[in-house]
């Protein structure tokens, strides 16, 4: 984990890098489990020789915390268990072409690829095209739609080669993120624009991704000014049926953007970034799918002491989507946040913020369903304070905090959390936490009617509650060696008022589940030697839902088969002579039962020739073991995922 | 939270057993010039040296450290039995600008910080990677200047004064630091 990247991008820029700590340390019960830990706790571990330094990597020696500065010494930064971060390098060596693709290998999150667009993409369970318990954010950015609470996928795209790192945060994030941070978040963090300097040229062709193509040029404006500006495009091809008939959704995306940043003095930070798209998808007998969208965002963050800083971020949003005949949306947002870290006491480290949103939206309905009412404002009021409290130092560390927002649909939500982290060695970390988070209606939960005039077949219901998660986590992480990482993180959460299909005429909406999920994620890394670097992971996952005896949802079984219960993975990256790459991913994700999806497995791989700094070839092929295989989706109407091979070149210059 | 309150005696319980655990004071820290060092010597292998500036023959490859020397022994250490490209690794110090011959990085003291400009000045157009931790050191034109942020070490980076200087660093480097100065598209 770099912290360092965290500190200085997108959103609560300091709230973030606590909290990542904050995970980082914790609790406990792993410590029955590794009673042993207690022996190496007597070892008394001073500063680190000199000659072990110069056998680390670049990544961290950079992630090392320096002890003259600031008396208060704290262990060296470590990846918190429920926390993986996809860096440059590894969406690079994936030769991944979206950021969908890029959440593959990442233990406890479900990546299933419906069809040529769209994802369904979850963590920790309750999967679905319209998965809603997940945040996304990009640059700060939050891309989660109040229509479903969800994800619009095929619509989040950015230049690839400018993403800094995904950082993927299993468990709720809900006391510094805010309402549907309920089984995860996902910040994707672009480069700043100092470090995209000069021209990038891409482009590639093959038989799935038919073509794609991007351009970006970063510049100087001064010298403490930066700026870059990017376009691409890509055409992509239909998606089959099982039988391998097409299904007439080939799809092609353009998008444009630029980010500047400025530096006036050494204690501020100015931002300014934005994106534009157009995109559509082709509809089989009827006219495509249309989607436009843009967005600029503009941040200031002020650093007063190294322990104390302001930032302040404000941002607009605007999408549309349009299905013909079946439903348009467009959807406005404005946000406002403030965010203040200080050290209140030698033993304090505070932060707090507040934000406004305001959402506009206007939904077109046509025979087939409706929402109503059409056009909707809705203000969101969040406040947050989060105190980091170093009980020893260096090894005991508890954060306690709280979310409070204000939102139309509910009133007011809670969502604190408690965060205990102990590091009993330096080489390893045993955290803890429990923390509550809520998933706030969405329009479709409250204002859903299909069709759109009576007799309605299926409604939403206007008293639908937010859903709660209670969620208790424990993890262990550990750096035995400087090659090394490996984490083992656990969680038992409980949901109450989950969404439940009533049973009709005409169906509705309520909060009549009960649910409980557990499971365990584990990962390691190795780096075998300096030019082979190997990963693996694995995941079980167990969701029960129970329904409520006022409740007559029968939809449980079809839900609670929705999410794997065994994910695994591994990954090779060879670096090989003559300036080639060679990597290569298996997965293996278990079967999905009531979808008749039998488990599966796949593979990646991605050659790579690179003679010089300023140009690089690569061929990727994905899927490789089957000509094709289904993800998710009912055997009626599923697409399959092809076998597919395209190839890149990249210029630097 | 009417669930979390029926599952705070378990948290309590697992706080009492953290709690109860003796502590042992203790936590793997980084002096701030062993860390430099490490750097100093990592930067032989991410920075590229013009051919005609690297050493010649046998002889080795230097280090210098130009002023008060800060690092004790730990740049020794770190530098001992180590090569870059086939030539050993050489600590150097020196009390004067005019004493620097034959150098690949050298180090600046902040004990020089009156001298900076005139130092600077006077190793401008010879290939050698100049590293200080002064204020704004990049930004007067000194390659690579130490910043500490977060308590973590991160570098300022002048790729003008780089490529004036005929190196090239490695994205490596460049991915975590911070560029300053005029920017020219290598």
């Amino acid at each position: 984990m770099n912290h360092f990247q965290l500190a200085r991008t997108a959103v609560p820029a300091g709230t973030r890098l606590r909290f990542l700590r904050r995970l980082a340390h914790g609790t406990v019960l792993i410590a029955f489990l590794f009673a042993p830990l207690r022996a190496f706790a007597e070892t008394e571990h001073a500063v680190s020789p000199p000659e072990a330094l110069k056998r680390l990597s670049l990544e961290e020696l950079f992630d090392l915390e320096v002890t003259s500065v600031s008396k208060k010494s704290e262990p060296v930064s470590k990846t918190a268990a429920a926390v993986h971060v996809v860096t440059a390098d590894d969406i690079h060596r994936m030769g991944v072409l979206t950021i969908p693709e890029a959440l593959r290998y990442i233990p406890g999150v479900e990546v299933a690829r419906v069809d040529s667009r769209s994802y369904a993409i979850t963590a920790r369970g309750f999967n679905g095209t319209v998965a809603n318990k997940l945040l996304v954010l990009m640059d700060g950015r939050s891309v989660y739609t109040p229509l479903y609470s969800g994800v619009f996928w095929d619509v989040q795209d950015a230049f690839i080669e400018d993403i800094e790192q995904i950082e993927v945060i299993r468990g709720p994030g809900a006391t510094v993120w805010g309402a549907n941070a309920v089984n995860g978040v996902i910040n994707i963090i672009s480069k700043s624009a100092a470090s995209t300097q000069g021209f990038l040229v891409a482009g590639g062709a093959g038989d799935v991704e038919r073509g794609f193509g991007g351009v970006r040029y970063g510049g100087a404006l001064g010298s403490q000014a930066f700026f870059r500006v990017y376009a691409k495009d890509y055409d992509r091809g239909p998606s089959q049926f099982a039988n391998g008939q097409e299904v007439g959704d080939a799809s092609r995306m353009y998008q444009g953007g630029f980010r500047a940043d400025w530096t006036p003095t050494t204690a501020d930070g100015i931002t300014v970034q934005g994106d534009l798209y157009r995109s559509s998808i082709d509809r089989r007998k009827s006219d495509p799918t249309d989607m436009t969208g843009g967005n600029a965002l503009a941040r200031w963050t002020k650093r007063f002491s190294e322990a104390s800083h302001l930032q302040l971020q404000g941002y607009f949003d605007r999408t549309k989507r349009d299905v013909p005949s079946t439903f348009a949306e467009a959807l406005q947002t404005y946000d406002l946040s403030l965010n203040h870290r200080f050290a209140a006491a030698a033993r304090h480290d505070v932060v707090w913020g507040l934000g406004f949103r305001l959402t506009d939206d206007d939904v077109s309905t046509s025979p087939v369903l409706g929402i109503l009412p059409p056009h909707l404002t809705h203000r969101l009021y969040t406040g947050f304070i989060q105190d980091e409290i170093a009980l020893t130092a260096d090894r005991f560390y508890v954060t306690i905090g709280s979310k409070i927002e204000h939102n139309d649909y509910t009133d007011f939500e809670y969502q604190p959390s408690v965060h205990v982290a102990w590091t009993p060695t330096p080489q390893q970390t045993i955290w803890g936490a429990v923390s509550r988070a809520v998933r706030a209606p969405s329009r479709i939960d409250r204002d859903f009617f299909a069709p759109a005039q009576p007799p309605y077949f299926l409604v939403g219901n206007p008293d639908f509650d937010s859903e709660v998660l209670n969620a208790f986590e424990l993890g262990y992480k550990s750096h035995p060696m400087a090659e090394l990482t490996t984490s083992v993180s656990t969680f038992y959460n409980v949901y109450e008022k989950l969404r439940s299909l009533e049973t009709g005429p005409p169906y509705f909406l309520s909060n009549g589940l009960d649910g409980r999920t557990y499971g365990v994620e584990a990962e390691a890394a190795c780096q075998v030697t300096g030019r082979w670097r190997l990963s693996a992971g694995y995941t079980f996952l167990r969701l029960i839902l129970d329904v409520d005896p006022s409740s007559t949802d029968t939809g449980t079984q079809r839900q609670e088969d929705d999410s794997p219960r065994h994910q695994a993975f591994g990954r090779s990256s060879l670096t090989l002579p003559h300036d080639l790459s060679l990597d290569a991913g298996v997965r293996f994700v278990d079967e999905l039962p009531h979808q008749k999806i039998s488990s599966t497995t796949v593979c990646d791989a991605r050659l790579g020739w690179q003679p010089s700094k300023a140009v690089e070839v690569e061929v990727v092929g994905q899927g490789l073991f089957d000509p094709r295989h289904p993800e998710f989706g009912t055997p009626a109407s599923r697409r399959e995922i092809e076998r597919s091979f395209y190839g890149k070149a990249t210029c630097r210059f | 939270m009417p669930l979390l309150a029926r599952r705070t005696p378990t948290l309590a319980l697992l706080i009492a057993f953290v709690l109860a655990t003796p502590s042992v004071g203790w936590a793997k820290l980084t002096q701030e010039y062993d860390l430099k060092a490490a750097f100093l010597f990592h930067f032989a292998q991410f920075v590229d040296w013009p051919a005609d500036a690297l050493p010649a023959g046998n002889s080795p490859f230097t280090i210098g450290i130009l002023g008060h020397d800060p690092f004790g022994k730990s740049l020794d250490e770190i530098v001992a039995n180590e090569t870059v490209q086939g030539h050993k690794l050489l600590v150097r110090r020196f009390q004067n600008v005019d004493q620097v011959d034959s150098c690949h990085i050298l180090f600046i003291d902040p004990s020089e910080s009156v001298r900076m400009d005139q130092i600077l000045s006077r190793l401008k157009g010879r290939s050698i990677l100049t590293v200080g931790e002064t204020k704004d050191f990049a930004l007067r034109s000194g390659v690579i200047g130490f910043v500490l942020l977060e308590k973590r070490l991160r570098l300022a980076v002048n790729l003008a004064a780089a490529n004036a200087a005929r190196l090239t660093i490695s994205s490596k480097l460049l991915r975590q630091s911070q560029i300053v100065g005029p920017v020219r598209v290598q």
